[in-house]
């Protein structure tokens, strides 16, 4: 390679090399700023209006969190299954944030995952919403496009081991009551232009990707900062507003 | 040159998916296979670290020794050590292919680009060396 490779011509390979770096290199960061532009302030004040999503916790918490996500994508999976029982459990149940799940059902590509949104909202009927998001996330293998192309049988299964009224159950997925509410909360993430699965807000931000918990905690912690020094700068206008009076 | 050429273009590959693990980049483009299938399953991390950011690693490695040898610096242990790597990695290659295939039941498009990548690292360098043994 060495000797053999070293023509009069090198530095125009050099410069090939390094047209091919640069563009790559490009290619990379163009990729990488679509997802951050995503991840840029969000407007918090765009509240839902067909979309009510699922929610957990307590809605009065000082930090509102959104999550936008798909039953068949991995990535939620992945999130719903190793990250978000932390979540749940230091800062849902600690009262730090509310949550709230929106179907972002990604037909294009997955095709059970409709099905999947319908057989969790039917669950949502009798109470039992997160049970069988959970279930649904665990089992992700067991029915995803893949595994299956009657995921039915699969989620009917589901049904039974959470103790639903099956039969209740059968007839609302059959008759995909929920649709328009599913539907709902997509829009709800395409006028927020959501553009992957999953995709948080979280206060005023709004974040692509399976985030870890650290990271997670950090943008709950600052946007709890933010709400605490809006409150505050509130509170100071409203005292000046006294004193000139 | 095809050596260092290959060996960047997998630098770019084994980047971007460095980044989306890192979750940098929210979603792979992949328009053939499951790319994020395999990427978050739990085959994606080796010995503590994204397999994605092991093979940045050893792309860097190869693309240093390809241009060592192109520069005329210890050519021969540049071709022994471009064999040994590219070889060890086509190895390792092979393994995350029949995990995509038999465990996963998944094909990342990125993974098989890779893979290739190395392997045609590997046969190049196996030719470079003959090249350097012979002109000893």
């Amino acid at each position: 390679m060495v000797r053999q490779q070293r023509p009069a011509n090198t530095k125009w390979f050099y410069l090939g090399l390094g047209i091919v770096a640069v563009v790559g290199v490009g290619l990379i960061a163009r990729t990488a700023s679509h997802d951050s532009a995503a991840s840029a302030v969000t407007d918090v004040k765009a509240t839902p209006a067909q979309a009510e999503g699922y929610l957990l916790g307590n809605p009065n918490a000082p930090v509102q969190v959104m999550e936008f996500a798909d039953f068949e994508c991995p990535a939620c999976g992945q999130f719903a299954t190793v990250t978000e029982p932390d979540v749940r459990k230091r800062i849902v149940d600690a009262g730090l944030a509310s949550y709230r799940f929106f179907d972002f059902p990604l037909v294009e590509v997955h095709k059970n995952t409709l099905p999947a949104s319908n057989a969790a909202a039917c669950a949502a009927d009798q109470g039992k919403f997160w049970e069988m998001h959970d279930r649904l996330y665990y089992g992700q293998p067991d029915w995803n496009t893949e595994a299956t192309g009657n995921p039915k049988k699969i989620f009917l299964q589901y049904a039974k081991e959470l103790g639903l009224d099956v039969g209740a159950w059968e007839k609302c997925f059959d008759e995909q009551r929920h649709l328009s509410r599913i539907l709902g909360n997509r829009a709800e993430g395409e006028r927020r232009q959501v553009r992957s699965t999953p995709t948080f807000v979280i206060g005023t931000k709004m974040i692509p990707g399976a985030i870890s918990y650290d990271q997670f905690k950090a943008y709950v912690d600052s946007a709890a900062q933010q709400v605490a020094a809006h409150g505050a700068a509130r509170a100071d206008s409203q005292s000046g507003k006294g004193v000139t009076q | 040159m095809l050596i260092a050429l290959l060996a960047l273009i997998g630098v770019l590959v084994a980047l971007y998916l460095t980044l989306y693990k890192m979750g940098v980049i929210g979603t792979l483009v992949c328009q053939v296979g499951s790319c994020e299938r395999v990427n978050t399953s739990r085959w994606a991390t080796f010995l503590g670290l994204p397999v994605a950011a092991w093979g940045l690693a050893t792309y860097v490695l190869l693309l240093a020794l390809a241009l060592a040898g192109l520069q005329g610096i210890a050519p021969r242990r540049s071709a022994w050590g471009l064999v040994l790597l590219s070889g060890w990695s086509v190895l390792f290659s092979a393994w995350l292919t029949y995990l995509e295939l038999f465990v996963i039941h998944a094909v990342c498009m990125w993974c098989v680009t890779s893979a290739t990548l190395m392997l045609l690292i590997f046969i190049s360098s196996v030719v470079v060396l003959r090249e350097e043994l012979r002109g000893a």
